[in-house]
């Protein structure tokens, strides 16, 4: 654990002694800035006249501005989160420091958890951005304490578990820009593959003339298929639980999604020992 | 203090070391020579769990390589032959970073630090991003990257490439002072250097150890250097590959 926080440290500070993080937290502060800039002036102008935006009554506060605001937040880190992944591996490969790293006195795990928290450290210091607004908005207006809670935490999650698909992207090559699209691609997949399951028919696609027992178990197969592909959007479980609705599913599935690709780096930083 | 037991290393079909086994003593300077892609650099990196064995293990202070590679990195500085170094990182904090990862307690962390940096000639520059230092200062910062927590066992792989005539000097007496009270490991081209800092030779060559003897031996055997002893080894070996013995003794090969 010690180690860890020794390797974290190195990897953390080397986001800020090289462009790499202020570029990322810069870009981030500048982009949901003016989302909530955006978000607020339109709410602004909806409760001055709920009517001509079709609202009976002037509309709630955390669910028409500030639940969406921090789902955007969340979407927003994993889009840009393949630049602070990118590197954590694949650099130490590329410039050779890989040898050095492996020589010390350091378990895999020590190397991987660290790194991975230097990641998360990334991540506290955008949502500390968030927070920012956060706090001049609590300053105006009462906000729900549970929304604000579970807002930030599904930000959070969200994006710590996209961060360690982009770790074991990253820990598979030796090139960055590889890493960092790589990461960027199967984010967008994920994404897209979801919208695409919401089109596929609820019934059962096999055909009449096969047999009942047989119909039955292609249809159970097919009901399963359809909801994973359904449930694999990173951000589809985030926009309940950025209401401050908690399902213990939504949970389980970043804390599995986050625990599944440390697990495989683990395994793909352990393949030298098997590999030429 | 080192002890390596028929090791074999492949690359896909190539052999880059085939049961290479040899034994340095506790307190040796070990010069290990062999021509480019001879095996040097596959057998460094083995012994300091860099990369596994495809066959054989070694012992390195104690401790097995394959069943104890983390008590194996304690007790092993290591150079590595590029000096691979984060280039963002400023000198003095990164061997600082290398002392808390080798576990030197926090409050020796500094005193360390100092120590291998005076021992390495870095003052002047430990305030300086290692990116922007010079080749021969990179070298030292690898040797001073080596030497925290005070291994017993040094394993430097060409640790005077690329330094200018009076760095050399500078380094090799700085690795003479530590073979005192270290088992070192070093390799290189250059074959003065051995004769001057090493006690002992081993010669691999295509991935085979090809001759290994005592300086003392060499010096008081016949009238052959260093050069001719290793040009004799590596063409013997060559010879035998093609199943050409009289070319070997033509070349005056042997035992050295």
């Amino acid at each position: 654990m010690r180690n860890s926080w020794a390797v974290c440290k190195r990897e953390f500070a080397s986001y800020f002694t090289t462009p790499i993080g202020y570029v990322v937290v810069g870009i981030f502060a500048a982009i949901s800035g003016l989302a909530f800039s955006a978000s607020f002036l339109f709410y602004a102008k909806v409760s001055v006249n709920p009517a001509m935006y079709a609202y009976s009554s002037v509309p709630d506060f955390e669910e028409t501005l500030l639940s969406p605001f921090l789902t955007f937040c969340g979407t927003l880190i994993v889009f840009i989160g393949p630049l602070v992944t990118m590197r954590l591996l694949a650099e130490e490969r590329n410039r050779g420091t890989m040898e050095l790293l492996l020589t010390q006195p350091l378990r895999d795990r020590e190397i991987i958890f660290g790194k991975y928290l230097a990641a998360l450290g990334m991540l506290v210091v955008m949502m500390a951005v968030v927070a920012v607004h956060l706090l001049i908005v609590s300053w105006y207006v009462q906000v729900e304490g549970a929304v604000l809670v579970f807002g930030l935490a599904t930000v959070f999650m969200m994006s710590a578990a996209f961060f360690s698909l982009g770790l074991f992207v990253s820990s598979v090559t030796s090139n960055q820009v590889t890493a960092g699209t790589l990461t960027f691609g199967l984010w967008f997949i994920l994404y897209i593959v979801g919208s695409f399951a919401e089109d596929l028919p609820e019934a059962n696609p096999a055909p009449e003339a096969w047999g009942e027992t047989f119909r039955n178990g292609v249809g159970f197969v097919y009901d399963i298929f359809r909801g994973f592909l359904h449930q694999l959007p990173i951000d589809f479980h985030a926009k309940e639980m950025a209401k401050g609705i908690v399902q213990p599913e939504d949970i389980a599935y970043y804390v599995l999604f986050a625990a599944f690709f440390l697990f495989l780096t683990f395994r793909s930083l352990e393949s030298r020992k098997w590999r030429a | 203090m080192i002890e390596v037991k028929g090791l074999t290393k492949y690359y896909g079909q190539l052999a880059a070391i085939e049961d290479v086994s040899f034994f340095v003593d506790k307190g040796e300077v070990l010069g290990f020579l062999g021509p480019n892609a001879a095996g040097k650099t596959t057998t460094m990196r083995i012994l300091t769990g860099f990369s596994p064995p495809s066959r054989g293990t070694a012992v390195v202070a104690g401790y097995d390589i394959k069943s104890d590679p983390i008590e194996v990195k304690r007790r092993v500085g290591y150079l590595p032959e590029s000096v691979p170094l984060y280039g963002e990182m400023v000198v003095s904090k990164f061997l600082r970073y290398v002392a808390e990862v080798k576990g030197v307690g926090r409050g020796r962390r500094m005193a360390e630090v100092g120590r291998v940096m005076e021992r390495c000639g870095l003052l002047e520059v430990s305030r300086r991003v290692c990116r922007n230092l010079s080749k021969g200062y990179r070298q030292r910062v690898g040797l001073a990257q080596a030497l925290i927590g005070d291994p017993p066992v040094l394993i430097l792989d060409e640790p005077t490439v690329g330094l200018d005539p009076r760095q050399i000097i500078e380094i090799r007496q700085v690795i003479k002072e530590l073979g005192q009270d270290h088992t070192v490991l070093l390799s290189t081209h250059i074959l003065p250097e051995v004769t001057m800092v090493c006690e002992r030779v081993l010669i691999i060559n295509r991935g085979r150890i090809v001759a290994q003897d005592t300086m003392a031996n060499l010096a008081r055997g016949t009238a052959r250097t260093l050069e001719e002893v290793f040009i004799a080894a590596v063409a013997q070996d060559a010879a035998e590959d093609e199943g050409a013995a009289p070319v070997a003794a033509a070349a005056g090969g042997g035992s050295l």
